[in-house]
C-alpha cells in the first residue's frame, strides 16, 4: 500500500508499479480483498444492485397488501409462511417489510450503492490520482459494508423477524420487544448492521475527502473540478459529521435495550407490567437521528445532482450553465442540511419555538436547491442533445427534483405540516424529491460511466425502454399519493379500511399497485442490460460520449494505478463543450493549449494564456530533486 | 357455469394471453436477430426522445390536473375545515399551492419543451455560454422572496396555533396506548385528579393509573368517543402509557405526537358540529375520526375513535350520561392515601 501512496504523489514515475500491481494480484487479492478504487467501485455498485433488487421486490409484497387489504392470495403464504397466514400480510410483518424496505433503500442503495459505487469510481480517475489515499481503507470500507448487507440481509430470516419501528426506528417501539416482535433480535441485527454500515461510510468518506484535497494531478485546482467531484467531496463532508451522531444516538439505544439505561425511555407501562425506565426522552432519540437523517436526504442526492450535472452538461454539448453557482448551491445546501434537521419533529411534542428556527431554515434551503434546478435548465437551452441513456435519466432527475422538491415548500411549513405530517403526501414528497431523483442519478451513472467500468458499451434501446418504462412508472406510483395525503391518508397503515375518509382511497391504492409491478418489471431490463452488457456489449471506444475529463483519457482496462503512463496534467475546467473556434464540440482537460485543434481560418489566440502550476506542486518537486 | 369456475377459467386466459404475448415478442426478436434485420433502423433516437419528453410534458400535465380534479373530493385536509385555525391553515395552503404549481408547471414545462426543441439535429451546434450572473441572482433572489413571504406568513399561523391555550379552554385529556384511545374529562369540579403509570393496576380496571388518594379523580369522566361542544376552546392533553402515538384529528387540522414520559397538548376550536357537516357533505352517516398517525405497532391502522361536535347542551346531556364511578376509588378521609394504592405502589415496583 505504502508504495502505492508513494507514487501517487510521485505522479511522474509510476508506470513500472502499476504494472506490478495489475499482474501480480492473484484472483482473492485482485477481485475480492482488491485495493484498487475501480474494483472496490464495482463491488459497492453490483453490491447496491442487489440490495436494490431485495428493496424494491419488498415494496413490491407491501404494494400487494395495500392495493387488496382484504384479500388472500395463497401464494403469499407459500413463500412467506407465518409472516402471511392464510395468505394475507400479518400486520407487524407489513411494518416490517416497510421498515426494511426504507432501510436498504436509503443507506445501502442510496447511500453505499450510490455514492460508493461512483465517489471510488470517479474521484481518483477524474482527479488525476492513481488511487485513494488509502486503498487499505477504502478496502475496509467495502468489507464492513458487506458484513452490514449480510447482518441486515440475515436478520429478514430469524423467527421474530426483521426490525419493525420504520426506518426512523424511533423509540420507544423499536426499544421493547414487547411493543413488536421485530423490536427484538431483529432490532438488535439492525442496529449492529447500522454500526458496520456507519464505520464503512466514514472509512469512504475521510478517503474521499483525503483523496480529493490531496492528490488531485498538476494543474487540477479545486475551481477545475467536474461537479461531479465537488458533489462527492461534500457528500463526504456531510457524511463524516453527521453519521457519527447516528453511531451515537444508536449506541444509546443499545444500552436501553440491553443494559436498562434509560436514554430514551421514561413512565412505560406495557404488556401487563411497569418499565423501571424513568427520565429519558424519545424526543433526544429523534433529535439524534435526524441530524443525521436530514443530512442524509443531501448524502443521497448530492452525488446524484453531481453526476446530473455532469451528463446534462456532456450529452447536451454545452459548459454546465453557471459553475460557480452550481458549487456555491451545494456548500450551501451542505451547510444548511445541519440545521434544519428538526423539521421532521415539528408535531412530535417539541418545543413550537424550534419549530419557527427550523421553519426558517428550511424554506432557505429551497433557494439553492432551486438555483441548481434552474441552471440544469438554462444548460439544455440552445444545447444540441445526444440523447444518449444516461441524459434521459439526468433530464428525469431534474423533473423529480423539481416535482418532489416543490413540496417540500408545504411540509417545511410548519403549520401546514400539522395536517400533511405522516400522511402520504411526506410519502410521495421524498420518494420523488429523494428516491427517485437519487435513484435515476444513479442510473445516469451507471449508464454513462459503464463504458469506463467494464470496457463495453450497454444496449441504448434497453436503456430508452428502461427510462420511458421507469419514469412513467414512478410517476404514476408517486404523484397520486399526494391525493391520498390531502385525504389524510396515513403513512404505515397497513390496510386503509378502517377509516371511512381513509377507505375511498383503496382503489387508488390498486392502481398505485399497479404502477410499482410496472416499474418493478422495468428494472428487469436494466438488470438484463447491465449484466448482459458485461460480457456481451459492444467494446467500447476510448471516449463514446467525447467527455473532457480525466476518466476518459485511461486505456480501455485501466490496471491498478490508473494510466500506464504518467498522469496527464489538467489545463482547463472540464466543461469547455462547444467552444467556438475550437475544431471539435469538446477540448478535454488534459490538452495542453499549445496542442489545441482551432477550426480553419480561426485565429490562434496570438498569446497562450498562462498555465497554472500550484505552488505546493512546484514545491514538492523542488523537494524531490 | 358458476362463478368459481368462471373465474379460473378466466385467470387460465389471462395467463394463457401474457404467455402468447411473450412468446412473439422472442420469436419476432429471434427472428429480426436471425434475418440481421433492424426494424428501428431508422429510428432517430434524439429525435423520438426529444419528441417523446414532449408528449409526456403535456399529457402529464393535463393527467395531472384532470386527475386532481376527480379526487378533490376526497382531500378532507383542504376541504371544509372544522376548526377555526384550520381555516388558516387551509387558506395558506391554497397560495402555497398557486405559487408552486406554478413553479412546478414551468419549470417542468422548460425542461421537456427544451429537452424537444434542442434535440440534436444534423449542423446543429450549441451555443458556449457557461454562465450569466444576472440571471443567477435573479433566480436567487425571487425564489428568495417568495420564500420568506411564506416562512412569514407560516410563522405568524405557527405561532398563533402553537401560543398558550386561551384560558377558558376546556379540557380534555386524550390517553394513547396499544391500540387504543382512552379519554378523560375532568368531570364537575373541573379538576383532573392525578394520574401516573406507576399506579396503572390493569387487575382493578386501573388503567388511567389514577391516584387513589387524589379525590379531584373521582368525578373525572372516562370515555371511549371524544365529545367537543362547537365553539369552544378546547385544550387537548395528551398522554401515552407504552410508545409514541400520534392522535390526529384530520378534519380539524389537529395532529401532536403522544409522548410516554411527556405529555404534550394542542388547543383548537372546533367550528362544525357532527350534524351540519353531515348536511354540509350530504353523508347522512359521516363522522369526525381520529386516527394514529405515528407508526406504533401492529394495530396501528387500526387505532380508530369517533369524534362528534355539538352543541353544547348536547354535550352537557352526553357528558352527564357518562359513567364516573370508578370501584377502585375508595371512600376515606380527605388527602389519606388508601391502602389500595399503597397495595398499587409495591405491586408496580
Amino acid at each position: 500500500m505504502s508504495d502505492m501512496t508513494a507514487h501517487t504523489v510521485h505522479n511522474g514515475n509510476g508506470e513500472d508499479h502499476s504494472h506490478d500491481h495489475h499482474h501480480h494480484g492473484n484472483f482473492w487479492t485482485h477481485y475480492v480483498f482488491s485495493q484498487d478504487h475501480k474494483i472496490i467501485a464495482r463491488q459497492f455498485l453490483i453490491t447496491g444492485i442487489i440490495m436494490a433488487a431485495v428493496g424494491v421486490l419488498l415494496s413490491l409484497l407491501f404494494r400487494i397488501q395495500l392495493a387488496y387489504p382484504e384479500t388472500a392470495f395463497p401464494f403469499l403464504e407459500t413463500i412467506l409462511g407465518k409472516w402471511a397466514p392464510g395468505g394475507q400480510l400479518d400486520p407487524n410483518f407489513y411494518l416490517a417489510l416497510v421498515t426494511m424496505h426504507g432501510t436498504i433503500m436509503v443507506f445501502f442503495v442510496l447511500t453505499a450503492g450510490l455514492s460508493g459505487t461512483f465517489s471510488n469510481f470517479l474521484i481518483p480517475l477524474q482527479i488525476g490520482a492513481r488511487d485513494m489515499a488509502s486503498g487499505f481503507i477504502n478496502m475496509l470500507s467495502y468489507w464492513f459494508f458487506f458484513a452490514s448487507c449480510v447482518i441486515m440481509l440475515a436478520s429478514l430470516f430469524i423467527s421474530t423477524g426483521p426490525a419493525s419501528g420504520g426506518w426512523t426506528i424511533y423509540p420507544p417501539l423499536s426499544a421493547l420487544p414487547q411493543a413488536i416482535p421485530g423490536s427484538g433480535l431483529g432490532m438488535t441485527m439492525w442496529l449492529v448492521a447500522m454500526a458496520l454500515f456507519i464505520a464503512s461510510s466514514l472509512m469512504g468518506g475521510i478517503n474521499y475527502i483525503t483523496t480529493v484535497l490531496n492528490l488531485r494531478t498538476q494543474g487540477m485546482s479545486l475551481m477545475r473540478l467536474p461537479l461531479t467531484v465537488w458533489a462527492f467531496l461534500l457528500t463526504a463532508i456531510i457524511g463524516v459529521l453527521s453519521f457519527p451522531v447516528l453511531f451515537s444516538a444508536a449506541l444509546l439505544l443499545i444500552f436501553d435495550r440491553l443494559l436498562g439505561t434509560s436514554f430514551y425511555l421514561s413512565d412505560i407501562y406495557i404488556a401487563g407490567e411497569l418499565l423501571h425506565y424513568q427520565g429519558g426522552s424519545p424526543i433526544l432519540f429523534q433529535h439524534l437521528f435526524w441530524f443525521l437523517g436530514h443530512p442524509e436526504v443531501y448524502i443521497v442526492l448530492l452525488p446524484a445532482l453531481g453526476i446530473a450535472s455532469e451528463v446534462v452538461s456532456v450529452h447536451s454539448r454545452k459548459p454546465i450553465f453557471g459553475y460557480q453557482f452550481m458549487i456555491g448551491s451545494m456548500i450551501a445546501i451542505g451547510l444548511l442540511s445541519f440545521i434544519v434537521w428538526a423539521h421532521h419533529m415539528f408535531v412530535t411534542g417539541m418545543n413550537p419555538f424550534l419549530g419557527t428556527v427550523f421553519m426558517i431554515f428550511t424554506l432557505v434551503i429551497a433557494v439553492p436547491s432551486a438555483i441548481k434546478a434552474f441552471n440544469y435548465i438554462a444548460t439544455l437551452w440552445r444545447g444540441n442533445i445526444q440523447f444518449n441513456t444516461p441524459i434521459l435519466f439526468a433530464i428525469g432527475l431534474v423533473s423529480f427534483f423539481i416535482t418532489g422538491g416543490i413540496t417540500g415548500i408545504y411540509l417545511g411549513n410548519a403549520a401546514l405540516d400539522i395536517p400533511l405530517h405522516d400522511t402520504y403526501f411526506v410519502t410521495a414528497h421524498f420518494h420523488l424529491v429523494m428516491g427517485s431523483a437519487s435513484a435515476f442519478g444513479f442510473f445516469a451513472g451507471v449508464y454513462q460511466w459503464f463504458p469506463k467500468m467494464f470496457g463495453r458499451m450497454m444496449n441504448a434501446r434497453l436503456g430508452y425502454a428502461h427510462f420511458w418504462l421507469t419514469f412513467l412508472s414512478l410517476y404514476l406510483v408517486f404523484f397520486p399519493m399526494h391525493f391520498m395525503g390531502l385525504g389524510g391518508v396515513a403513512r404505515h397503515y397497513y390496510s386503509n379500511t378502517a377509516f371511512s375518509f381513509m377507505e375511498v382511497f383503496v382503489n387508488l391504492q390498486t392502481f398505485i399497485t399497479f404502477a410499482a409491478f410496472l416499474g418493478g418489471t422495468a428494472q428487469l431490463l436494466f438488470v438484463i442490460n447491465f449484466f448482459g452488457s458485461i460480457f456481451f456489449g459492444k467494446e467500447a471506444p476510448l471516449n463514446p460520449w467525447k467527455s473532457n475529463t480525466l476518466e476518459w483519457t485511461t486505456p480501455r482496462n485501466p490496471g491498478h494505478g490508473n494510466w500506464p503512463g504518467d498522469i496527464p496534467h489538467v489545463y482547463r475546467w472540464p466543461y469547455d463543450y462547444s467552444k467556438p473556434g475550437i475544431k471539435e464540440d469538446y477540448l478535454p482537460q488534459h490538452i495542453p493549449d499549445e496542442e489545441v485543434e482551432y477550426e480553419e481560418g480561426f485565429p490562434k489566440p496570438a498569446t497562450i494564456p498562462h498555465r497554472e502550476v500550484s505552488p505546493r506542486r512546484v514545491a514538492e518537486e523542488a523537494a524531490e530533486e | 357455469m358458476d362463478p368459481q369456475s368462471l373465474q379460473s377459467l378466466i385467470g387460465i386466459a389471462q395467463i394463457l394471453l401474457v404467455l402468447i404475448f411473450g412468446l412473439v415478442c422472442v420469436n419476432l426478436y429471434l427472428v429480426f436477430r436471425l434475418k440481421e434485420i433492424d426494424p428501428f433502423a431508422k429510428w432517430n433516437p434524439h429525435q423520438i426522445n426529444g419528441t417523446l419528453f414532449m408528449v409526456f410534458m403535456v399529457v402529464g400535465t393535463v393527467a395531472a390536473f384532470v386527475s386532481t380534479g376527480a379526487w378533490s373530493k376526497h382531500f378532507i385536509l383542504i376541504n371544509d375545515p372544522a376548526s377555526e385555525h384550520g381555516k388558516e391553515i387551509d387558506f395558506m395552503f391554497d397560495i402555497t399551492t398557486v405559487i408552486s404549481v406554478f413553479v412546478t408547471v414551468l419549470t417542468n414545462a422548460l425542461l421537456f419543451f427544451f429537452a424537444w426543441k434542442y434535440y440534436s439535429k444534423p449542423g446543429q451546434k450549441a451555443l458556449f455560454y457557461a454562465h450569466n450572473n444576472k440571471l443567477e441572482v435573479t433566480w436567487t433572489i425571487i425564489p428568495a422572496i417568495v420564500l420568506t413571504a411564506l416562512i412569514s406568513y407560516g410563522i405568524i399561523n405557527w405561532n398563533k396555533i402553537m401560543g398558550d391555550a386561551p384560558a377558558d379552554a376546556l379540557e380534555v385529556e386524550i390517553n394513547a396506548k396499544q391500540f387504543d384511545w382512552t379519554f378523560r374529562y375532568p368531570g364537575p369540579d373541573m379538576l383532573f385528579g392525578e394520574t401516573k403509570v406507576s399506579y396503572i393496576n390493569e387487575a382493578e380496571s386501573n388503567l388511567l393509573g389514577f391516584n387513589t388518594a387524589d379525590k379531584s379523580g373521582k368525578d373525572d369522566i372516562i370515555t371511549r368517543e371524544i365529545h367537543f361542544p362547537v365553539n369552544t376552546n378546547i385544550l387537548l392533553k395528551i398522554k401515552s402509557r407504552d410508545v409514541l402515538h400520534s392522535p390526529t384529528l384530520p378534519h380539524f387540522r389537529v395532529k401532536m405526537d403522544a409522548v410516554p414520559g411527556m405529555p404534550t397538548s394542542f388547543h383548537f376550536k372546533p367550528t362544525v358540529t357532527t350534524a351540519e357537516m353531515r348536511e354540509r357533505r350530504g353523508e347522512p352517516e359521516f363522522n369526525y375520526e381520529m386516527s394514529c398517525q405515528q407508526i406504533c405497532g401492529g394495530g396501528h391502522w387500526n387505532m380508530r375513535a369517533i369524534v362528534v361536535v355539538e352543541t353544547m347542551e348536547e354535550y352537557q346531556a352526553w357528558l352527564k350520561g357518562q359513567s364516573s364511578d370508578k370501584p377502585y376509588f375508595v371512600e376515606r378521609e380527605n388527602g389519606a392515601v388508601t391502602s389500595e394504592t399503597e397495595a398499587n405502589l409495591t405491586l408496580n415496583q
